[in-house]
């Protein structure tokens, strides 16, 4: 069982432990708490005592565990770790919320985080630890149909082989990931032919091969562990973009392909927080000089597969030598978040949502008042092209009051604003059918293939009461056809909802349990939007 | 985007960009080392650094032997070009990388005679290459090459040239043997309006493309501004130090040419690392990170000589890659191993003299920025 899903008190326990108990779960890469850091344990961020360094750090680091171990032990700085993706540890950062509650960040990259003009004063010292490219990693069966020479692929190759059907693959989502956006400023790169650093131009005149790029996207998710799980739930789908380092200690063989013609690479730069203590900044100090130490460097590629900064220190041998051309990350601000909104909102395929949302007697009040905030304030994530159906329910699903909506990209506000007044007018009455109503949205979503990304978020504050039963719904399941099957549930932890039950939607539907009842329920439909 | 918003952005931008330095500049890293059993009373002395000095100040044996000499010195990290900002009550000394902001923090010394500035050490700034990059610079008349083939000469007039002309590695015979080398030919540097080598980076290119002048005023400025802004703009984002770009080339992925201090690279032949790949080309027209002590107090002042003088501390900048003033026999015998790498007598490199603070900073933002209106 991973740390965060244990008992609140056993959690406190746990950060005490915390490198031990991340090392326990690093087998999955990622024990992201993902996007809300509302969702943890506030234990976690109270002030740090003598020699604690507490390190807001992307997920990926939790395989650092060993390494910061031997720190300890050679330094007496203890790394407490709290894991976010990028863009919403840059949030956090920018928001000064980060200042409260860390000392230190800890990213893949911080070349976005510069692009942010109201982080700038809020970091101090960087120092560069290791690194690693952006990658694709190919099962070597399709590597082999494929007739490819893997040192020698380029990215017009990968998208030729995109678009003619004969690759598909799974990547982050670039708005919360930083390998998801690394990999598209990549591709972008790669297919515009830019030279320098990609200009609005570059992106504008890709357009259509990016397009074309991004139809062979079949798994998108908002962090890399969850990725390589859905990954490994899949048989159909060849490919996963990820660091290196990630690829290559993922179960099941996949062939690293760093391709020929760019990669951007993270230098997971150790990054002070300007407001932190002095005590502070005098352990980080000493933390970074351990790491930099050829015995540290050393333990750090043969652990991590990462690639060594100090002179004299060889990557692991699983790491290729060749050098690759490093393809510049954008300038400015407006052609990296061009860039992210072209990706949402034109490039990638559609999403395809049903809201499975509890409106039960018990929702009455507060409950209620809570969810239609978090629906309305939802609205504003959906994306263009996306299609969204509220399927309310209590007893069973409230027919009457199901609706679907599609976001025109010539007036997206039409359906936004219409899914926010129906979210005002949701009232709460009756039991509680969760079986009966998930088998109701897949029903709704059909079994006819559309090309979309396809999912079912389930919010409910209680145990199933009518209806179908669980071993029903695990039935109805196993019944489906097999693409119908790879709609994943994400349910929400609301209320009095029971953690078990939901727990196993999320498992056998291939999806991710997610938290609000220590944090918001915006925060939840926020970081599931990653997900969809 | 409109001009007015535009550059109503830029402006907040570089309030910002002062802000961080003001703020890091107060807050950062305190390195007052650990040995504090020395029987002797020290005095303590407080100082505003330059980052790139914070290794030497924080190396155990430094702490030992300024603190043999009588002082424990305490320091902050701030941007050299933002020392000037700093209310510096309360300092004793303040030891920018350059000499242009160090003449202007005399100049706002209360007592200025004893604010005469002191340089102990200094680095020219080099760029490093992996071999195949230097040798495709070199087979194309961009450089040549010692006997060795691990240091030479960058030509800056001709590498100017390419950047005018957009020119990429392709463009030049040989590149194509190697899969690294494609797009378009630049040398990687730091943020010119956060980082001193970024901003020296600059000051030397301008001094080459406006004819061995330098810039002394909007005019000058101006004519060398596009050069200076495509020199930035095709880097896309620049790190704020130029450790991370270093470390980068160092780990094998990045660039193939960056602009360092010499000492960065010689810090690391000293600690008898072996550099693999690593080409040091030492650009004709350079120039120099002066490492610049303005004293504040017959401390800061005592820190300065001691720096300047003391042979034991001479000995320690050198372990720290930097080239102690004056005839430095230190440096010379310390890197004589190294000679493969390292230009010691810098035959053949000629000093660009530095812009004052004001005309650098202009400079720096008119490259930076992104609209090309302003």
């Amino acid at each position: 069982m991973r740390p965060r899903t244990l008992p609140r008190l056993l959690a406190g326990l746990a950060l005490t432990l915390l490198l031990t108990a991340t090392a326990g779960s690093c087998g999955t890469i990622d024990n992201s708490a993902g996007g809300t850091g509302e969702q943890f344990d506030k234990s976690d961020t109270s002030p740090a005592g003598p020699g604690t360094l507490r390190v807001l750090a992307s997920s990926e680091l939790a395989d650092m565990a060993p390494v910061l171990e031997d720190a300890r032990e050679a330094t007496g700085v203890t790394v407490r770790t709290t894991y976010a993706g990028t863009l919403d540890a840059v949030e956090q950062i920018a928001s000064g919320r980060a200042e409260k509650e860390y000392d230190a960040v800890w990213l893949s990259s911080n070349d976005y985080l510069r692009l942010r003009p109201d982080t700038a004063g809020r970091i101090s010292n960087e120092t560069p630890v290791m690194t690693s490219p952006v990658a694709l990693g190919v099962r070597p069966e399709a590597v082999a149909r494929l007739g490819w020479d893997p040192e020698k692929v380029t990215w017009s190759q990968l998208h030729q082989a995109v678009a003619a059907g004969r690759l598909t693959y799974g990547m982050t989502d670039p708005k919360r990931s930083n390998s998801g956006f690394s990999a598209l400023v990549s591709v972008a790169s790669g297919l515009s032919g830019a030279q320098s650093a990609l200009s609005d131009g570059d992106v504008a005149k890709a357009t259509p091969k990016l397009r074309e790029f991004f139809t062979g996207q079949k798994l998108t998710s908002g962090s890399s562990g969850w990725l390589a799980t859905a990954y490994g739930r899949r048989t159909d789908v060849d490919a996963l973009v990820n660091y290196e380092s990630v690829l290559l200690s993922t179960s099941g063989p996949l062939t690293v392909i760093r391709p020929s013609d760019g990669v951007v690479t993270a230098d997971y730069p150790l990054t002070l927080l300007t407001a932190a203590p002095a005590a502070a900044k005098e352990s980080a100090q000493r933390l970074t000089t351990y790491l930099r130490t050829p015995e540290a460097q050393r333990r750090i590629t043969e652990t991590t597969l990462r690639r060594p900064v100090v002179a004299g220190v060889d990557p692991a041998p699983r790491l290729d030598r060749g050098l690759r051309r490093e393809l510049p990350f954008p300038g400015s601000r407006s052609v990296a978040d061009g860039l992210l909104d072209a990706y949402d909102n034109t490039l990638r395929r559609p999403s395809r949502t049903v809201y499975v949302l509890d409106t039960s007697g018990s929702m009455r009040g507060e409950r209620l008042t809570r969810l239609k905030a978090a629906i309305a304030e939802l609205t504003a994530d959906f994306r263009d092209r996306e299609e969204v159906t509220l399927m309310p329910f209590g007893s069973a699903v409230k027919d009457a009051e199901v609706r679907t909506y599609t976001v025109d990209p010539a007036d997206p506000a039409k359906a936004r604003d219409a899914i926010r007044a129906d979210a005002g007018r949701l009232s709460a009455s009756g039991g509680t059918a969760i079986y009966s109503s998930l088998s109701e949205a897949y029903r709704a979503l059909g079994s006819a293939p559309r090309d979309t990304f396809t999912s079912i978020v389930l919010m409910t504050d209680g145990e199933n009461t009518d209806g179908m039963k669980a071993a029903g719904f695990d039935a109805f399941f196993r019944e489906l056809p097999a693409e119908q099957r790879h709609t994943p549930v994400f349910p929400v932890l609301f209320g009095d909802s029971d953690r078990s039950e939901l727990d196993h939607i999320a498992e056998l539907t291939g999806g991710k349990l997610f938290d609000a009842t220590k944090g918001s329920l915006e925060g939840a439909f926020e970081e599931i939007r990653g997900y969809q | 985007m409109g001009f007015r918003e535009h550059s109503a952005r830029v402006r907040r931008i570089l309030g910002i960009v002062l802000a961080v330095l003001l703020l890091g500049g107060v807050a950062v890293v305190l390195v007052t080392g650990g040995e504090k059993d020395q029987g002797t009373a020290t005095k303590t002395v407080r100082g505003v650094i330059g980052s790139e000095k914070s290794e030497f100040f924080s190396d155990p044996d430094v702490v030992k032997a300024l603190s043999a000499k009588g002082l424990t010195v305490s320091t902050e990290t701030s941007g050299s070009w933002d020392m000037e900002q700093l209310p510096l009550q309360g300092y004793d000394f303040a030891f920018p990388s350059s000499k242009g902001p160090a003449d202007e923090l005399r100049a706002k010394a209360p007592d200025k005679a004893a604010a005469a500035p002191l340089r102990p050490f200094y680095s020219p700034l080099v760029v490093v290459a992996h071999s195949n990059a230097a040798r495709v610079l070199a087979g194309n008349g961009l450089a040549t090459l010692g006997a060795r083939g691990t240091s030479g000469i960058l030509k800056m007039d001709a590498y100017l040239d390419a950047v005018r002309a957009d020119r990429g590695w392709r463009q030049l015979k040989g590149a194509d043997k190697h899969t690294e080398l494609s797009g378009t030919l630049f040398i990687t540097s730091t943020d010119p309006m956060a980082s001193n080598s970024g901003a020296l980076y600059l000051a030397a290119a301008s001094y080459v493309a406006d004819g061995g002048r330098v810039a002394d005023g909007k005019e000058a400025v101006t004519r060398t501004a596009p050069l200076l802004r495509k020199l930035t703009q095709v880097q896309g984002a620049q790190q704020t130090s130029s450790d991370a770009p270093f470390r980068d080339f160092v780990s094998g992925v990045g660039n193939p040419l960056v602009l360092v201090y010499e000492s960065q690279v010689a810090a690391q032949l000293l600690a008898g690392r072996p550099m693999g790949d690593l080409v040091v080309l030492y650009p004709d027209t350079t120039v120099n990170s002066d490492h610049t002590l303005v004293p504040l107090t017959e401390g800061g002042k005592e820190l300065g000589r001691l720096l300047a003088e003391d042979p034991e501390l001479r000995r320690l900048a050198v372990r720290h890659g930097f080239r102690p003033q004056g005839a430095a026999p230190e440096f010379t015998e310390a890197t004589n191993p190294y000679g493969q790498y390292l230009n010691q007598t810098l035959t053949g490199v000629r000093q660009a003299p530095v812009p004052t603070g004001a005309v650098l900073r202009d400079m720096a933002r008119r490259a930076r920025d992104q609209g090309g209106t302003a």
